[in-house]
């Protein structure tokens, strides 16, 4: 069992009218409600606690990208890579990962992960994805691409770790006469990739292929159930046994020394993140042409709510996040890893608008009872399934 | 110049209009969907990024003067996705084939917001096949400070309300409680507009200075209460288009004939017809 400690790093101070006034934190939020001032202080505290992390024994510590939003402050997430680069001496440093849907330049990415391949001394993950809805509205990129525009840009990236010769790259999207990337990445072939899906099989099916993690996003246990077995299935369609490490789940956390006073401090966080950080229209996260007809029919099949239309109840009973106790925490794990088979967990833990002690306390009650146990368990002998 | 629409005594009739009939057109790259009735000179109509696959009133009152061929765009209503169809420059090849397959060698062209754009560059692209050339609240021109307005980021309710002048009039058209295949023939339809308009935006920034090439009279009819593409485009347009005239809808948003059904097929059938009667 591997445990990534993933930061958002998002902007908590909201202005009071922020539910009446806006749609969402996210494209059109205007910036003058980021304040320099505390927003200087929030970067070096969130790698504070990024660094933090390792020493607790973190596995991984994970960063993201996103773009025009109080959800999350990491336009650039390879910057935050390399600030935590050479602060940091064992954990991986996971981006998680850049967004080459919305890049125009996907070797510019292939560039800065080998960099940061060396710097980190062959630590760092790549991580792909294709960008939320709202970034191609920022970018100007037609959601009508999106899905191949992230197919070609991952063949390029791909390609350019690993060739030896000097090539050219023609596709309906990208051309480059020469592609001779510099440094090649320290890691052979290249770096872990990992892609997050929400529900394509297409998604499923590529990183079955390439033995890719694939991890989830924030959903109830049921859905993301069915992308793990979707992608399990896709691996035993082509005689690949993934090892659970091959799946991630993403989920906030929220410890405390008792059930009572983890729900009573961490609510609020938790609705922040869903009904503050994720409040945003269809609109907004599929504009046309984004998903597939096909998705989008199983989406509304589906019965699937807005994030914010989870209650905290409803977000806790779905297992959209985990708060309680060392001891509840740690059966909550226990029974999602049985469900769900997954070998990593990515764990949200500076959750939505929680303070700095708030995290560290949950992240040492995490690291210092949950993980070790889980560890403990996961490393026993499997028992012979019962027939 | 510009001039206000009266209705005129052409506008009424006592029978029903035709209907439309569907047939499909086999294309290099899938089949579209094809909407035919009327009788007359004819009228190529092309779709705004609403209303693709259906024969809308309006058709029928244009198709009581004119064979009125209204196909679906690629991606749209009934027609195939034809991804090879990229933009709207290949938008426009696109009905030069349809123009050539359909035998159609000089038509009327009536287009109404995308429908407007696509007729401008088709104009543009190859007047001596354009009769007459009716734009209505097209968009396609590029006017900093008065860009045409992003719909896509709008939700459904502010879709409505953007549109039409009135609201309230406009809910039959929509179902409270849309299912399935009704979001999805909406989505589709939608990432249709992305593909030709959504960057740039609803524009082509070459398409002004290519208009002193269209030949064809021109009207340019906007609604006087368009919050989509401002009116700025359509005066841009009647300035730049060499004979072009200007015309406004009194009570009426940019949701056009789907709002003022009977001004706009009035309006266009009256100065589409103000051509044949001067030439004879």
């Amino acid at each position: 069992m591997k445990f990534v400690f993933f930061h958002l790093m998002p902007y908590p101070f909201l202005p009071d009218d922020f539910d009446e006034k806006y749609a969402s934190p996210s494209l059109d939020f205007p910036s003058k409600h980021f304040d320099p001032k505390l927003g200087n202080r929030l970067y070096h505290r969130y790698l504070d606690e990024l660094e933090y992390a390792e020493k607790l024994g973190f596995d991984g510590i994970a960063v993201n990208e996103h773009h025009q939003t109080a959800y999350g402050l990491m336009p650039s997430p390879n910057i935050m890579a390399a600030a935590l680069a050479r602060r940091t001496s064992r954990a991986k440093v996971m981006v998680l990962g850049n967004a080459i849907g919305i890049r125009d330049h996907p070797l510019r990415v292939a560039e800065e992960i080998a960099m940061l391949d060396h710097i980190t001394d062959g630590r760092i993950v790549s991580g792909f994805v294709r960008g939320i809805g709202w970034e191609y509205y920022a970018h100007s990129i037609s959601p009508t691409r999106s899905r191949d525009r992230f197919n070609e840009a991952h063949d390029l990236i791909v390609k350019a770790w690993t060739s030896d010769e000097v090539f050219q790259w023609v596709s309906p999207n990208y051309e480059f006469r020469y592609v001779n990337v510099w440094p090649r990445p320290l890691q052979v072939p290249h770096p872990p990739i990992y892609i997050p899906g929400a529900g394509s099989t297409e998604t499923m099916k590529f990183c079955a292929e390439h033995r890719y993690t694939y991890m989830s996003v924030y959903a109830p246990t049921p859905v993301v159930k069915r992308w793990f077995d979707g992608y399990r299935q896709a691996a035993n369609d082509i005689g690949y046994e993934p090892d659970p490490e091959k799946l991630g789940l993403s989920i906030p956390v929220y410890v405390a020394e008792t059930d009572e006073l983890a729900h009573a401090e961490g609510r609020q966080h938790i609705e922040w993140l869903y009904h503050k950080g994720l409040k945003q229209g269809l609109e907004r996260v599929m504009p046309p042409g984004y998903t597939s007809l096909s998705s989008l029919r199983g989406m509304l099949s589906g019965r699937g709510k807005a994030p914010n239309e989870y209650t905290y109840e409803e977000i806790i009973d779905n297992g959209m996040a985990v708060v309680g106790s060392p001891d509840s925490v740690g059966e909550r794990f226990e029974a999602l890893i049985d469900e769900l088979g997954f070998g990593q967990v990515i764990a949200l833990m500076g959750v939505g608008d929680m303070p700095h002690y708030r995290t560290v306390k949950s992240m040492e009650l995490f690291a210092t009872q949950v993980m070790p146990a889980l560890r403990r368990r996961s490393s026993e002998p499997v028992p012979a399934a019962v027939t | 110049m510009t001039r206000r629409y009266a209705p005129s005594v052409s506008d009424t009739t006592t029978t029903a209009p035709p209907d439309g009939a569907s047939e499909r057109l086999e294309l290099g790259g899938g089949s579209i969907h094809v909407q035919r009735g009327g009788e007359g000179p004819p009228l190529l109509f092309l779709h705004a990024a609403g209303g693709a696959g259906a024969w809308h009133p309006f058709l029928g009152l244009l198709a009581r003067r004119f064979e009125v061929v209204a196909p679906d765009h690629p991606g749209f209503g009934g027609s195939d996705d034809m991804p090879e169809v990229e933009t709207m420059d290949d938008l426009v090849y696109h009905y030069l084939d349809v123009l050539d397959r359909l035998g159609l060698e000089r038509v009327h062209v009536v287009g109404g917001s995308l429908g407007g754009w696509l007729a401008a560059e088709l104009a543009v692209h190859s007047p001596e096949r354009i009769e007459r050339l009716a734009l209505l609240g097209a968009a396609g021109l590029r006017v900093p400070g008065n860009m045409a307005t992003d719909i896509f980021l709008m939700t459904p309710d502010q879709v409505v309300t953007t549109l039409f002048k009135h609201p309230e009039a406009a809910a039959g058209m929509f179902p409270p409680e849309p299912d399935v295949d009704f979001i999805l023939a909406a989505y589709r339809d939608q990432a249709g507009l992305a593909r030709y308009g959504w960057a740039p935006y609803l524009n082509n920034p070459k398409l002004e200075r290519r208009l002193h090439r269209i030949t064809a009279p021109t009207l340019v009819l906007w609604a006087d209460d368009d919050r989509v593409v401002p009116i700025e485009h359509g005066r841009l347009y009647a300035e730049r288009i060499p004979d072009a005239t200007l015309q406004i809808v009194e009570d009426c948003g940019h949701a056009m004939y789907f709002e003022q059904t009977e001004a706009f097929a009035g309006a266009v059938t009256e100065f589409l017809l103000s051509g044949s009667e001067s030439a004879t």
